[in-house]
Parts: structure tokens; C-alpha cells; sequence
């Protein structure tokens, strides 16, 4: 069935092809697998939604913010390298979105280009977090402030599914080569490409609340 | 109607392929993919954990027959409170209600062979046992204190015992996300054709409102769980005070969960409810629409009232006003199900079986508790009442006599279909009429020593004894009364064991109920329905032949009462 359906859509046209018309038993069973990853990205949603909550919280009902930890004004954090930062996430979002483009329209190479670029980019973020944290650090600990203690679960909460997504679009790359995915069955392309835009999003709220707020 | 208007799953689909059934004792009854056996899973170790922080209740109330403290030193009895809150809730009710009743029946009313993702399900339930392990350890380090809400700063003071429980309720917390998020899908996308939305049996909007609840509100108490653990083991100011952080705040986001929780709890009880009724009063449920659709304005309601939980807590005035009116706003939805029941048996055919006792005097103590929450509500009175028993008196109405007995009318209603044999009516009744007494005789004076303001949770009374000198009287009283509600637990366990051997055999429909796991053999086939099921109607139509098609078996098309089966005559304005 795989077979017969990537060479009777080969082409352009292979975007056009309804699942229901190719295979139904697959494309139920797709159906329930989408519903069931949104819903878990709708959980994963309130999971930051509730620590974003809490940082609120702290953040209004502190006397000062930046907090006075021993007599002494914590600094602001650095607006600019996290800017710089936030480009190289939401740059990894575009060459992710082209990757799955490619796969649509049956480009194996440039989607394996495009799906190399969007790890590189995914990796170079992490560091770039990592050199934050070490900046960062220097004044404030996650345990001596309430400053702290929101930042950085919120950011490492969200880095830690910047770890996952690299390490589950290198797993989709590797399946990729072995031939798991065809032209018209790629849920696992899709469910990644979702829970990478997700990222994506949950870092344009914490940038915001964290940077430039 | 016509058949088939919203899915086209009858010819072709994943879910048009049976499975054969798995083949050795592991895969078969431990690691199971069988929702049915998953159900069956939860049931027992449910039962097992009932037992047990049951246990752990019978020594609050022991402690308790003297106003100095009868048996055990005051820190004991924090930790036995604060466990058998823990368990009851989050060992006991949960699994009990959403795992084994929504996993067992659920499936079977849709026309399901088995839930969305049955692997998700096994690994929802085995998380539990490892959960309940790491709670019971606590233990082994002191013991956990701060009552089952677990408030900072005093649970701060538990150490490593505090930690562990954290843990342990996070890991329900994840067990339960992930059931909801699997029957919100199974609903959602796995009914047979034919059952549109508002075909559905009430016992699956229910468990709708119920997955929708489990999925997004649980993750917030996770939030809760895993800043108050960064806060025990490593001193991560989220909720101390002394370096910028809010006690309230662990409140709020404790409650933003534990409210609904409460909704968890009793939504599926008022589907069993809705299920029940109809079948044994013979007549169709009134307002079938009001009572599905108030489930869900429970639900969403339910999101938008958890603060009233800290009146007295150091919520801003401006807030407890919108959150005393919306509570007051959810005995709306609650009130319309009420007499949509009492409707439902009104002038009816009233068959009392065993399941049918356990409903009307669910209808009775829920009720109670319903409207002691009304003045609960209230800030004023909330301000007089909170830290009272007055408070232990009304959750118990609603928990205990509300979802505890909504589950136990489920016991007995669908015992039949899952092992193919009827409990023994008898004891089943006995086991009821002792529940119910037992349970009144304990909690209804904790109104009035409540409202005298006898407080909660403390381990010696004589304070308040000594200028109420009555207390002791009705503590006592109330203990005798508990121990009637442990013998019930107790003959159910014996009634449940004997009767899987011995019961009488019940044959496909026992009870001459409707809806859709009633068409099949008892217990179902391991794939359920050999051929899906057409709906072509709501299954609550007495008088009209039955809505389905493609029956795997020739069932009777007006499914006639029990009579035959238990011997019970009816009684009502229709009999």
C-alpha cells in the first residue's frame, strides 16, 4: 500500500492527495493520533500556563521588581542576547515549516536540508541559553529570589523541551533515511512540526514577560 | 432519524479489524491492553486502597471518642488525617471513578472496541501502584502532616516525607492526565456510527466533562506539586514568605486543580445516576439535553470557582465577591440535574434493586451536601464556618455520599455485565442500608458541632468540650456510627468475591436497560462488538423498540424488566 502510494502521487500534485481517498484505515487512525497530540500540547500549554501564572503572581505582589536580595538591586535581564536568541528559535520554526513543505512535495533532499538546519538552529539556541544562565547566574540564583526561582524554571522548563524537540526531530531524521515515511503517511513529521511551532510560541510569551516587560 | 449522519466508520476503519485476544497470564490479566481488564485493575486496587485509608479514618474517629485524644499522640493523628484525606482522594476516588467505572463502561456505550490508545491506558494505570508505594514510604520518614492539601509554610516543616509526597501526587497527577486526554479522543472520535452528540448516553457526557476537567486542570496542580518539591529539596522561594514568595499563591494553584477535582469526582457518579434511574423507574430521562449540557456548564463553571476554598485566607475583598457568585451560579447547573432525576422517577415504575436503593439515597445526601455548599459559599458564613467540621461534615455529604455512593450504585448495576454474574440482591441491600445509616449517623451532627465551632483536624477537643459538654456524646455517636459504613466495605468485598463465583447467572440484559453494552454477551468479548453497531436514536425510549442495527446478537427489541431475574415487584404511581 506504502509503495503504490508514493509512485501513483509522485510530483507536485502530491500535497492534493485527501488521506480518506488513499487509505481510510490509515487516515482514522492518523485523525485520532492528531486529536490526541493537540490535546497533549493543549496539557503541556497549562503546564506553563500555571508557572507563568505564578511569576505573575510573585512579580505584581513583590515591593520591587527586580527584587532587593541583601540590600543589593538585582539587574534587569540582558534584552539583547536573548533577542539575538530569540531569532535563532524562531528562525529553526521557518527552516522547520519549509522542512515539512519539502516532505509534502516529495523533495526528500531539501526537506533533509532544511530538517538539518532547524537541529543546528535548535542546538544553537541551547547554547545560547547556556551562555545566558552562565551570565545571568553571577547575580541571581534559583533559589535566592523569587526572580529566580520563575526564571529559571519557566526558561529551563521551556529549554528542557528544546532538548526533547532536538532530540525527537534527530530521531525523525534518522527515520526519515530508513524509509518509515512515505509521501502520503508522515504523522510523525506533522506531530513534530507541531511540537516545534509549539516551542516556538510558549518562547514568544516568555520573552515577552521576561525581556521586554 | 436516520442511521449514519456523522461518521463513516461502519464499512471501513482501524477500528473494523478484531484483534485476537493476547495469549499468557502477563499480557492477559497484568500488562493488559483491554480496557476492560484495565477497569477491572483499578476497581481492585481501589477497593484495596478504600480499605485502607478507610482504616485510617476509623482512627481519626477513634481518637476522637475522648476530648483529650483517645489513642494516639497528636503528631500520629496529623499524619492519619492528612493520609487518609490523600488516599481517599487521590487512591481511592479518582481511579475508582474515572478508571474503572469510565474505563469499563465508556467504550462499551459508544460502540467502541476498546479506548484510543490502550497502551497510554495500561501505562495510566501502573503508574498508580508506583505512586501509591512512594506515598505510603512517606511513612518511613515521619510521616506527611499538613492535611491533604499539603499547605506551605507547615508542610514546609515534613522534610523528606513532604517531598515523597509531592512526588507521589505528581505522578497521579500525570497518571490522570493522560486518561483524560485518552477518553476525550476515544469520545470525540471512536463512536459508533450514528451517535451524534446529543445521541450519546448521559454516563459518556459525563465522562466527557469529566476527561476535559482530568486533562487541563491536573496539569496545574503538577505546577503546584513540583514547586512546592524545588521548595522542600532545594529552598526555591516560590511560597516563603520571609524571601518575597506567597503561601496563597500554592493555594491558588492548588485549588485551581482540586475544585474541579471535586467535579472529577462526582460528574461520573451523576452519569451512573442518569444511567440508573431511567432503568429502573422505566420511563425515559427528563430533559435528556438539560443534563448533558449542565454537565458541561458544570465543568466549564468549574474552572472559574476555586478561591472560594480561601476566603479566610488572605484573598483581596474585590475577589470574593465574583468567586461567592459564581458558586452560587453552579448549584444552578447541580439543581437542574436534581429535578431532572426526581422528574425521571416521578410516576414511574419503580423497580427497587440494589443499584436503585444506592441512587435514591444518593439523591438524598448529595442533595444535602449540595446545599450545605451553598451556605459554605457565602463569605460571611464561610468566614464562621471554615476550619470547622461543619466544612468535614459537607465535603463528606458530597464525596461520600455523593460520588462514593454514586460509584456504589454502579457496583452492583454493571457487576452483571462484567463477569456474568448478578451480586447477591440480598446483601447488596444490606450492604446499602448500612452504608447509609452508618453514613448520616456520622456526619450529620458534625453540622451542628460545626456551626458550635468544633474545629477540624484537631487532635484534642477539650477546649471546645469543655464549654460545649454535649460534643462528647455526639463524637462518640458519631464513632459508633462509622463502624456500620466499614462493615458495608466489608460485605461488599465479600459480596463482589463471592458473587464473580457463585452469583446467579445474568445472562445478556438483566436489567432490561438500553443503552449499548447491554446488547452484548456478559462479560463482553474481548473485542467487544463483533460488528459495529448502527445508532439510530437516544437509548432512553422506553416504549420504542430499540435504536440500534447491526447487533451481533438477536436481542429482545423492548428489553423487559428485572422481575424475572431478582424477584423484585415494582412499586410507583406507574406500577
Amino acid at each position: 500500500m506504502a509503495a503504490t502510494t508514493v509512485a501513483q502521487f509522485d510530483g507536485h500534485d502530491a500535497v492534493a492527495v485527501r488521506y480518506h481517498d488513499v487509505d481510510p484505515v490509515y487516515a482514522e487512525t492518523r485523525d485520532i493520533r492528531l486529536l490526541g497530540f493537540v490535546l497533549f500540547l493543549v496539557s503541556d500549554c497549562v503546564f506553563f500556563g500555571a508557572f507563568i501564572f505564578a511569576y505573575l503572581y510573585l512579580r505584581v505582589s513583590a515591593p520591587t521588581w527586580p527584587p532587593v536580595l541583601n540590600g543589593h538591586q538585582l539587574p534587569w535581564f540582558d534584552t539583547a542576547f536573548a533577542a539575538l536568541n530569540s531569532v535563532v528559535l524562531f528562525g529553526s520554526g521557518v527552516t522547520m515549516h519549509f522542512a515539512l513543505e519539502n516532505w509534502k512535495h516529495l523533495n526528500r533532499r531539501k526537506f533533509t536540508s532544511w530538517l538539518i538546519a532547524t537541529i543546528v538552529l535548535g542546538i544553537g539556541f541551547l547554547l545560547g541559553q547556556a551562555h545566558e544562565y552562565s551570565l545571568v547566574l553571577k547575580d541571581v540564583s534559583w533559589w535566592g529570589t523569587t526572580m529566580g526561582a520563575s526564571f529559571f524554571t519557566l526558561t529551563g522548563l521551556h529549554g528542557f523541551h528544546v532538548f526533547v524537540g532536538v532530540i525527537y526531530l534527530t530521531t525523525l531524521l534518522i527515520q526519515t533515511n530508513r524509509g518509515v515515511y512515505t509521501g502520503s503517511k508522515y504523522f510523525g513529521l506533522t506531530a513534530g512540526t507541531l511540537y516545534w511551532h509549539f516551542v516556538d510560541v510558549i518562547w514568544v510569551a516568555l520573552f515577552f514577560l521576561f525581556y521586554l516587560w | 432519524m436516520e442511521a449514519g449522519t456523522t461518521t463513516s466508520h461502519a464499512d471501513h476503519g482501524a477500528h473494523d479489524h478484531i484483534h485476537p485476544p493476547p495469549e499468557g497470564f502477563i499480557r492477559k490479566y497484568v500488562f493488559s491492553l483491554d480496557h476492560k481488564v484495565i477497569a477491572f485493575q483499578y476497581f481492585t486496587m481501589g477497593l484495596i486502597f478504600m480499605m485502607v485509608a478507610g482504616s485510617f479514618g476509623e482512627l481519626i474517629r477513634l481518637q476522637l471518642t475522648s476530648p483529650t485524644g483517645a489513642i494516639m499522640s497528636h503528631a500520629t493523628y496529623n499524619t492519619m488525617f492528612t493520609m487518609h484525606g490523600t488516599a481517599m482522594v487521590w487512591l481511592v476516588l479518582i481511579p475508582l471513578v474515572t478508571g474503572a467505572a469510565g474505563n469499563f463502561i465508556m467504550p462499551l456505550q459508544i460502540g467502541a472496541r476498546d479506548v484510543a490508545f490502550p497502551w497510554l491506558n495500561m501505562l495510566s494505570f501502573w503508574i498508580l501502584p508506583v505512586a501509591a508505594i512512594v506515598l505510603f514510604s512517606t511513612f518511613l520518614f515521619g510521616g506527611a502532616h499538613a492535611g491533604w492539601t499539603e499547605y506551605p509554610p507547615v508542610s514546609l516543616a515534613d522534610g523528606t516525607a513532604g517531598a515523597l509526597w509531592c512526588v507521589a501526587i505528581f505522578l497521579v497527577g500525570i497518571s490522570s492526565t493522560m486518561t483524560g486526554l485518552n477518553f476525550l479522543v476515544t469520545i470525540v472520535k471512536m463512536r459508533a456510527p450514528g451517535m451524534t452528540w446529543t445521541r450519546m448516553p448521559l454516563f459518556v457526557w459525563a465522562t466527557f466533562a469529566t476527561a476535559l476537567m482530568n486533562m487541563i486542570a491536573t496539569v496545574a496542580l503538577s505546577d503546584a506539586l513540583a514547586a512546592l518539591f524545588f521548595e522542600h529539596v532545594w529552598n526555591v522561594p516560590f511560597f516563603d514568605a520571609t524571601r518575597g514568595g506567597s503561601a496563597v499563591l500554592y493555594q491558588h494553584m492548588f485549588w485551581f486543580y482540586s475544585h474541579p477535582a471535586v467535579y472529577i469526582f462526582i460528574l461520573p457518579a451523576f452519569g451512573v445516576i442518569s444511567e440508573v434511574l431511567p432503568t429502573f423507574s422505566r420511563k425515559p430521562i427528563f430533559g435528556y439535553k438539560l443534563i448533558a449540557f449542565s454537565s458541561m456548564a458544570i465543568a466549564i463553571l468549574g474552572f472559574a470557582v476555586w478561591a472560594h476554598h480561601m476566603f479566610p485566607g488572605g484573598l483581596a475583598p474585590w475577589l470574593q465577591l465574583p468567586f461567592m457568585i459564581l458558586t452560587f451560579a453552579i448549584g444552578i447547573p447541580t439543581g437542574i440535574k436534581i429535578f431532572s432525576w426526581l422528574a425521571t422517577i416521578w410516576g414511574g415504575r419503580l423497580y427497587l434493586t440494589s443499584p436503585m436503593l444506592y441512587a435514591m439515597g444518593f439523591l438524598i445526601t448529595f442533595t444535602f451536601g449540595g446545599i450545605t455548599g451553598v451556605f459554605l459559599a457565602s463569605v460571611p458564613a464561610d468566614l464562621h464556618e471554615h476550619g470547622t467540621v461543619y466544612v468535614v461534615a459537607h465535603f463528606h455529604y458530597v464525596v461520600a455520599g455523593g460520588a462514593v455512593l454514586g460509584f456504589l450504585a454502579a457496583i452492583p448495576y454493571w457487576f452483571p455485565k462484567a463477569t456474568g454474574r448478578l451480586m447477591d440482591e440480598r446483601l447488596s441491600k444490606i450492604g446499602f442500608w448500612l452504608f447509609f445509616i452508618g453514613f448520616n449517623g456520622t456526619f450529620f451532627p458534625m453540622h451542628w458541632l460545626g456551626l458550635e465551632g468544633m474545629p477540624r483536624r484537631y487532635a484534642s477537643y477539650a477546649a471546645f468540650a469543655a464549654t460545649n459538654p454535649d460534643a462528647v456524646f455526639w463524637n462518640r455517636f458519631e464513632t459508633a456510627f462509622s463502624f456500620l459504613m466499614v462493615a458495608s466495605v466489608g460485605l461488599l468485598a465479600f459480596n463482589v468475591i463471592w458473587s464473580v463465583r457463585h452469583g446467579k447467572l445474568a445472562g445478556i440484559n438483566p436489567w432490561g436497560a438500553r443503552t449499548l453494552e447491554w446488547m452484548i454477551s456478559s462479560p463482553p468479548p474481548y473485542y467487544n462488538f463483533k460488528k459495529i453497531p448502527i445508532v439510530l436514536d437516544r437509548p432512553y425510549d422506553f416504549d420504542k423498540p430499540l435504536p440500534y442495527r447491526n447487533l451481533d446478537n438477536d436481542v429482545d427489541p423492548y428489553p423487559s424488566p428485572i422481575a424475572a431475574v431478582t424477584g423484585v415487584k415494582p412499586v410507583g404511581a406507574g406500577a
